[in-house]
């Protein structure tokens, strides 16, 4: 490996790894007497009721989420796959792309509008309905994780090779069969990914269970640190809390980057022309399931809107809302210009892994760039906080830490997108690329047009990411300006919900032209990749999370 | 001591087993490699060009072992059985990679009508046939300037006519250019037309 690469690798390592060393140390170095002693997480706590009562039901709740969005989301993907003359399909995963990457708050607040105490739909939903606590939650992570589910299982079913149908209808295999021969293979190992990846972002869910929580029975670790932190300014449980999230997310995460070997074909090389047919009354049953998607998915955005038409246009000041705009696009750009390239960087060392045959380091590499998945954001950003404020002028170079942090966070998203291309390029190109003994500058050049789509792609979903922020926010950001996500916080805490409605549509609109943009960029033809070499059969894996 | 390829005592672990080479090639020497298939005669080329570790011995270049340098800087240009072309590049982007200093392009556009490709070059590759895919190949990996070429079944993909055109076009530059190769091909005609010699991998420990 050439010097330059190295250096880059230490470098992205080193700032990855350090941030969360620093945010660790920055909670057990905090000494509220003054003495030197290090605050040590209290093990004790593990016997504690209540502890047990919050680590059950935040396994619970994330076990539920992810088992509830995965299974509605195979029967939806498969109506996209198996009926492609459903109307609007694109602009259905669309939607769903949407969905996952709606900020948390605007969900949330088109949730209360639809169905909180006073929502459009609640004297339907019978008396015993209440939006707040466990049915709350997990409504909320089926809303942003199924849709996920259905796109990445969509992709999968769309990498079975129109050969295996076709042998399958040769050797009249039946229904069964052909489940089980054909699709099961091709979706199974992602059905796993899905379910712990799924899994690991509701255990670590933060804003949904603030909002939808609705009381001690119903809190997740991620809270309780947080509630620790800001409201006991217990340091030795909030330490012990999040070493306990971060051991089982991060274990969990480790699973799942070991068994995260994909079969697929080469992504570049089949594109759907020939499926079987399927029973009339089956086409109608998915049919009909995927238009009720449509309207499901739609509810809490259209839940805004009467919300927004009692807004007082005259007490909101456009000012604040363009500001709070341009402000949220700048940060945001900021943090995911950073993130896309601390991700080249990082995975300049999971892919020479790859190359000399490591899968080990490949592992490890994964893990460390992608870490930050499991480490609580609450601790980084607060624990990061209480060590650099004695250092440093925060008001100042507050800015510049959120950036960080936030790139950071962006990295395992970021990190996903990029990877399964560059491996992708080096199991197609790598020995040719060494044996032409390419000149650094030659390596971009080739590279460049090959990955493009995919780093603009990837560029835009960190940018999505990041345009919904809070948490860290809430700790490094100044006074003087607000982001849109805090704008909304703000009026809702006011008891201002037209006004937060109003502002939530306004992100989710940024939010629709960004995926729109995303979209665009991300299925636009590279050169030549339509083909692949003729005489190639080879499979190969790729590593997707 | 030799100043063309000497392989020595070399031990390449091949899964379960082991395979064993002992060879000798002349400088400018075209040596045809032949076995059946499994034998590890694309293990051998690959391990030449630094794509595969040896257990043991000694691959010799000039006098000097080229095991413990990296694949990028051993001297030696190599046609993969599969994935010569980069897909999003064109033809001819494609056919100036590999050049130091200067590109010949003059040599390159010649070959090219000499192998019936230069109508060819300002398309993708996917826009090309299996055979016009594997001479752009071929022309690339022939002119680059590195003196030791592998060639791992060139001329799989080629009918009849353009297989013996492309045949005598290697056995041409490889003597003008005084090119050491080895070509492992499964066809008699090929050895016949390109090589000086044959040697027969039967999979034996030397």
């Amino acid at each position: 490996m050439k010097p330059g690469s190295l250096f880059l690798i230490f470098l992205a390592y080193g700032l990855v790894m350090g941030i969360t060393g620093l945010a660790f140390y920055g909670l057990a170095g905090f000494s509220q007497g003054g003495t030197d002693t290090l605050i040590t997480p209290d093990l004790q706590l593990l016997n504690d009721p209540y502890i047990i009562q919050i680590l059950l039901f935040s396994i619970k709740q994330a076990g539920l989420s992810a088992l509830l969005s995965v299974l509605l989301a195979i029967p939806l993907a498969r109506a996209i796959y198996f009926l492609p003359r459903l109307a609007g399909r694109t602009l259905f995963l669309k939607l769903c792309l949407l969905s996952f990457v709606m900020p948390t708050l605007v969900l949330i607040t088109g949730l209360v509008a639809l169905s909180g105490r006073s929502g459009l739909l609640t004297p339907w939903l019978g008396e015993d309905w209440n939006l707040y606590g466990l049915q709350g939650i997990l409504l909320a992570h089926i809303y942003l994780n199924m849709p996920l589910a259905v796109r990445v299982l969509c992709q999968q079913l769309n990498h079975i090779p129109d050969t295996s149908w076709r042998l399958a209808q040769q050797l009249k295999f039946n229904r069964w069969q052909l489940f089980y021969r054909v699709e099961w293979p091709a979706v199974q190992q992602t059905i796993w990914l899905l379910l712990a990846f799924i899994f690991v972002l509701c255990f670590n869910s933060f804003a949904v269970v603030l909002a939808l929580g609705g009381g001690p029975a119903s809190t997740t670790l991620e809270v309780a640190i947080y509630q620790a932190l800001k409201y006991d300014f217990n340091l030795s449980e909030a330490l012990t809390l999040a070493w306990l999230q971060f051991l089982i997310a991060g274990l969990i995460f480790l699973v799942m980057a070991r068994m995260g070997k994909v079969r697929w074909l080469s992504a570049d090389t089949h594109s759907q022309r020939w499926q079987p047919q399927w029973p009339v009354w089956q086409r109608h049953v998915y049919s009909a399931g995927y238009y009720l998607s449509w309207l499901v998915l739609l509810l809490p955005m259209i839940a805004l809107l009467p919300s927004v038409i009692d807004a007082r246009v005259e007490q909101i000041s456009l000012a604040v809302m363009l500001d709070s705009t341009l402000y949220s696009l700048l940060l945001a750009s900021g943090s995911a210009i950073l993130a896309t390239l601390l991700a080249w960087w990082l995975l300049l060392a999971v892919r020479h892994a790859v190359n000399v045959h490591k899968p080990g380091w490949r592992v490890l590499f994964q893990w460390l760039a992608t870490h930050t998945l499991v480490a609580p954001a609450m601790v980084l950003s607060t624990g990061l906080y209480i060590l650099l404020l004695p250092l440093i002028d925060l008001e100042r170079w507050g800015i510049t830490w959120l950036l960080l942090l936030n790139s950071v966070l962006l990295l395992p998203f970021v990190v996903s997108q990029i990877q399964p291309r560059l491996l992708q390029f080096d199991q197609q190109y790598h020995y040719l690329a060494q044996n032409l003994k390419l000149s650094p500058v030659q390596s971009v050049q080739v590279i460049w047009p090959f990955v493009r789509p995919v780093i603009s792609s990837a560029f835009s979903l960190a940018l999505l990411l990041a345009l919904g922020d809070v948490a860290v926010f809430s700790i490094f950001g100044g006074s003087e300006r607000m982001t849109l996500p805090w704008l909304i916080y703000s009026y809702a805490g006011s008891y201002r919900i037209a006004e937060a409605a109003l502002v939530s549509l306004l992100l989710l609109a940024l939010c629709a032209i960004l995926v729109w943009l995303f979209e665009r960029s991300y299925h636009r033809p590279v050169k030549g990749t339509a083909a692949a070499p003729r005489n190639s059969t080879s499979e190969y894996n790729k590593q997707e999370t | 001591m030799s100043e063309g390829l000497l392989i020595n005592r070399l031990i390449v672990n091949y899964g379960v087993s082991d395979l064993h080479y002992q060879l000798n090639v002349e400088p400018g020497e075209c040596l045809a490699i032949q076995g059946e298939s499994g034998v590890g005669k694309t293990t051998l080329l690959y391990v030449i060009a630094g794509f595969q570790a040896a257990c043991q011995g000694e691959v010799l270049w000039q006098g000097r072992d080229i095991l413990m340098l990296q694949a990028d800087q051993r001297p030696v240009s190599m046609l993969f059985q599969e994935y010569n072309l980069f897909e999003h590049l064109t033809v001819w982007q494609n056919l100036i990679l590999g050049f130091h200093d200067s590109v010949p392009e003059q040599a390159l556009r010649q070959a090219a009508e000499q192998l019936l490709v230069a109508e060819q070059l300002n398309k993708l590759p996917g826009e090309l046939s299996g055979g016009q895919r594997q001479r752009i190949g071929l022309i690339r990996t022939l002119l680059r300037p590195e003196p030791l070429i592998l060639l791992d079944e060139p001329f799989a993909e080629l009918d009849a006519k353009t297989r013996q055109l492309a045949a005598q076009w290697v056995r041409e530059v490889a003597l003008k250019e005084n090119k050491t190769l080895l070509l492992v091909t499964h066809h008699q005609e090929d050895v016949e037309i390109v090589a000086d010699r044959k040697w027969v991998l039967t999979g034996e420990s030397f």
